[in-house]
């Protein structure tokens, strides 16, 4: 495993109001490795991912990618979320735009590229996806599956070297899952580095390096998948995957 | 819920019902002697509500001694001057006796008594001398009141004398608008304005009585002969014995006024009123066209403040859309015309304050809307942008703006019509749009129905047109 250290994350605490989400979350994520967090809906994993790109402002702790810390207001957030791609569970296409548009908008408005760069860029991407021939389909003729596929797309266009993705395969439907997971499958193989949140665990088992399982806003266990699957300390860790494996 | 609202309904019906069978019972009970007439409410020496709120006045005391004289008895009812002769045409009302000139336009549609008083129209300025004679008013304003002889003559001396009218509704309003100094002077009837001077309006008669006309009671044509007769018999007795004389004199006294045209067809309206009704609309669609323009801008900062990441600037917008949205917009066409001036002593144009009042009160609801429209994308959109790493305004621009702005469409429209029509208030001012000139024609001619009627079908056209135009561009910018 490379040991190139690129996001850590310190004792991180995040509260909305009284409600205390996350209580202090250590963690390091290695150049190409990809983690997979699990737990049960409302610990906090969301809002874990969101911290990571200050979509939340964290309340206290730090979050160091790359040797800046994200946390520190003098940061430009901008720059940071260029170079982590964001991937939500309900895709979150921009409506108003084509597929095609949706990948090129940011590589052009940052003036990362010029039109026609963008455009080849995003003739590639689609092609990586699967849905080259949906270049310049409208969001609204796609499906759940094709919409997501492109929402990866979208985030690759910007040469990101860290992927979140928060349950991109919650809202689809079943026959849709393999297409995303492929994807990332794929993804994972070119050695992005990956933090995804899933309730995939078939995915977990066979593409993470490392599973992380939260529940009440800590990280109670983690570990490899065969340690996490097959040899499960924390009792809350086998009632979770007692559930979730017999459904 | 639904309970009370129905309990409410029939409360509201027994209400109603108890209030026509009043009028039904009452009216026909003293018939025979009773007749009812209509004046002005505010008309004085004429007729005014005296320190005691009762009615009095030259028209009031004429009226009751003629009753006397004559025996029979009279229940007067104040109004405004056209409410009073809209009463008496439509039968509402036996009679009207309301300072009303006695004029071949009016004897088209109403019997007149004999003369019973001679008035004339007198110009009044501020009392420090630097308007004194019509010569002097040369580019400035005159400000008279709708439907007097006042405004006729003003109307057919405007050229000549090179000033621009402005009416307004109330004599008061009027006598303000000169104190204020947004007018250089005023025309009136000269018992007015004396009786006005002598209660403390600080103006000063400049000129000889002009245009002297005279005053009439009057009838629906064709109808109530006897009450006529009877009252042109009182007051040859009234002069007789010198009760005549003696009311005058407790009013003070002075002389008279005319127009003429006849053709009471729709066609006929229409072509006496051409240029009015043409300059009404003019200034209808221009304040209509310059309204939207500012309140727009004025909408779309304000709904935008609302939603940028900013607690102040959040703040700032929604004080803002409280306010203007919570004033009535007569209350804030007034305040900002009349109030603004006398904090400032700046006078203020009509036409500037009327967009200024337009910009705030419809651009309060284009704000609410522009707002409500952005908050209404989805929330998912603004965050896969900004995760991207667009900045704030970018995303705004490019993403959520494009999709807010397709939700509001319709608002804009519905706004745009709602703000032609509420062009109409600024009538209050003294902007002689196409609802004033409705009510000026209407004072003139008394013909209320047909104006209306030509009035709102203009109106209508104009929505119309507004209405496919804003369809057109929807279609353009593919929306
Ligand atoms: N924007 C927010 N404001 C207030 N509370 C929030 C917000 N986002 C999440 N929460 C709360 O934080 C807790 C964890 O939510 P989340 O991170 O979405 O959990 P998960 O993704 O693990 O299901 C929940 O109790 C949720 O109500
Ligand atoms: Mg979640």
């Amino acid at each position: 495993m490379n040991t190139k250290i690129k996001v850590k994350v310190s004792n991180l605490i995040k509260n909305f109001g009284d409600n205390k989400v996350l209580k202090g979350i250590n963690m390091e994520v290695h150049d190409n490795e990809v983690v997979v967090v699990i737990g049960p809906s409302g610990s906090g994993k969301s809002t874990f991912l969101r911290n990571l790109n200050r979509l939340e402002a964290p309340t206290s702790g730090s979050i160091v990618i790359d040797d800046t810390d994200i946390a520190d207001p003098k940061t430009d957030i901008n720059k940071i979320r260029e170079n982590i791609g964001m991937v939500f569970q309900h895709f979150n296409l921009f409506s108003n735009l084509s597929v095609s548009e949706n990948i090129m908008l940011a590589p052009i408005e940052l003036k990362k590229a010029t039109k026609e760069e963008a455009a080849k860029q995003a003739k590639e991407l689609l092609a990586q996806v699967g849905l080259e021939s949906k270049y310049n389909a409208t969001v609204q003729s796609l499906s759940g599956g094709q919409q997501q596929r492109v929402a990866i797309a979208r985030a690759l266009a910007m040469n990101p070297d860290v992927m979140l993705f928060d349950e991109p395969t919650s809202a689809l439907d079943p026959e849709m899952v393999g297409d995303v997971l492929a994807v990332m499958k794929q993804l994972a193989k070119q050695g992005m580095t990956m933090i995804v949140v899933t309730h995939e665990m078939g995915f977990a088992k066979e593409v993470a390096d490392r599973v992380v399982f939260v529940e009440d806003g800590n990280i109670q266990e983690q570990g490899t998948p065969d340690e996490i699957f097959n040899h499960p300390k924390d009792p809350r860790l086998q009632s979770f995957l007692d559930k979730v494996l017999n459904v | 819920m639904k309970y009370r609202l129905k309990s409410i309904m029939s409360g509201l019906v027994v209400l109603f019902s108890f209030f026509v069978a009043v009028s039904f019972s009452v009216t026909p009970a003293n018939a025979e002697t009773t007749y009812q007439v209509a004046t002005d409410s505010t008309f004085p020496p004429f007729e005014f509500a005296n320190s005691h709120n009762k009615y009095v006045g030259i028209d009031i005391d004429l009226l009751h001694a003629i009753a006397k004289d004559q025996g029979f008895k009279v229940n007067i009812k104040p109004t405004s001057f056209n409410a009073a002769v809209q009463s008496v045409q439509s039968g509402q009302m036996d009679g009207v006796i309301a300072g009303m000139s006695i004029t071949k336009e009016r004897e088209a549609t109403f019997d007149f008594s004999k003369a019973y008083f001679m008035s004339g129209v007198v110009m009044a300025a501020k009392p420090n001398g630097k308007i004194t004679s019509l010569n002097q008013l040369r580019g400035k304003r005159v400000a008279v009141k709708t439907g007097t002889s006042g405004a006729q003559y003003a109307q057919s001396m405007h050229k000549k004398y090179g000033f621009r009218i402005v009416t307004f509704d109330e004599s008061n309003d009027m006598y303000q608008d000169v104190l204020t100094g947004n007018s250089a002077a005023c025309f009136e009837d000269s018992p007015v304005m004396k009786y006005a001077i002598r209660q403390g309006t600080k103006l000063k008669i400049y000129t000889k009585p002009a245009l002297s006309g005279p005053y009439g009671f009057a009838v629906k044509k064709g109808h109530n002969q006897k009450l006529l007769r009877m009252f042109n018999n009182g007051l040859a007795d009234l002069k007789a014995n010198g009760e005549y004389a003696r009311i005058t004199k407790h009013y003070l006294g002075a002389k008279g006024s005319s127009d003429t045209t006849s053709d009471r067809t729709f066609i006929g309206l229409l072509k006496q009123n051409k240029g009015a009704l043409l300059s009404g609309f003019k200034q209808t669609v221009w304040l209509t066209i310059v309204a939207i323009f500012f309140a727009t801008l004025f909408g779309v900062i304000v709904g935008l403040l609302g939603v940028v990441p900013s607690k102040f600037c959040n703040g700032i917008s929604t004080t803002l859309i409280y306010i203007f949205r919570g004033l009535p917009l007569l209350v804030l066409a007034l305040f900002i015309y009349t109030g603004i001036p006398s904090l400032t002593g700046q006078k203020i144009p009509a036409f500037l304050a009327g967009i200024i009042t337009l910009m705030f009160n419809e651009g309060a609801y284009i704000a609410a809307f522009v707002k409500g429209g952005i908050n209404a994308v989805d929330d998912g959109q603004m965050e896969a942008a900004r995760s991207l790493g667009l900045p704030f305004g970018k995303a705004m621009r490019r993403v959520i703006l494009p999709q807010g702005i397709r939700i509001m469409v319709p608002s804009f429209i519905n706004q745009f019509i709602i703000t032609l029509k509420d062009t109409s208030i600024l009538s209050i001012i003294g902007i002689i749009e196409l609802t004033q000139t409705g009510k000026i024609i209407i004072a003139r001619n008394l013909e209320g129905f047909k104006v209306w009627t030509i009035v709102a079908i203009i109106y209508l056209i104009v929505i119309t047109l507004l209405t496919w135009l804003s369809n057109w561009v929807q279609r353009r910018v593919r929306l």
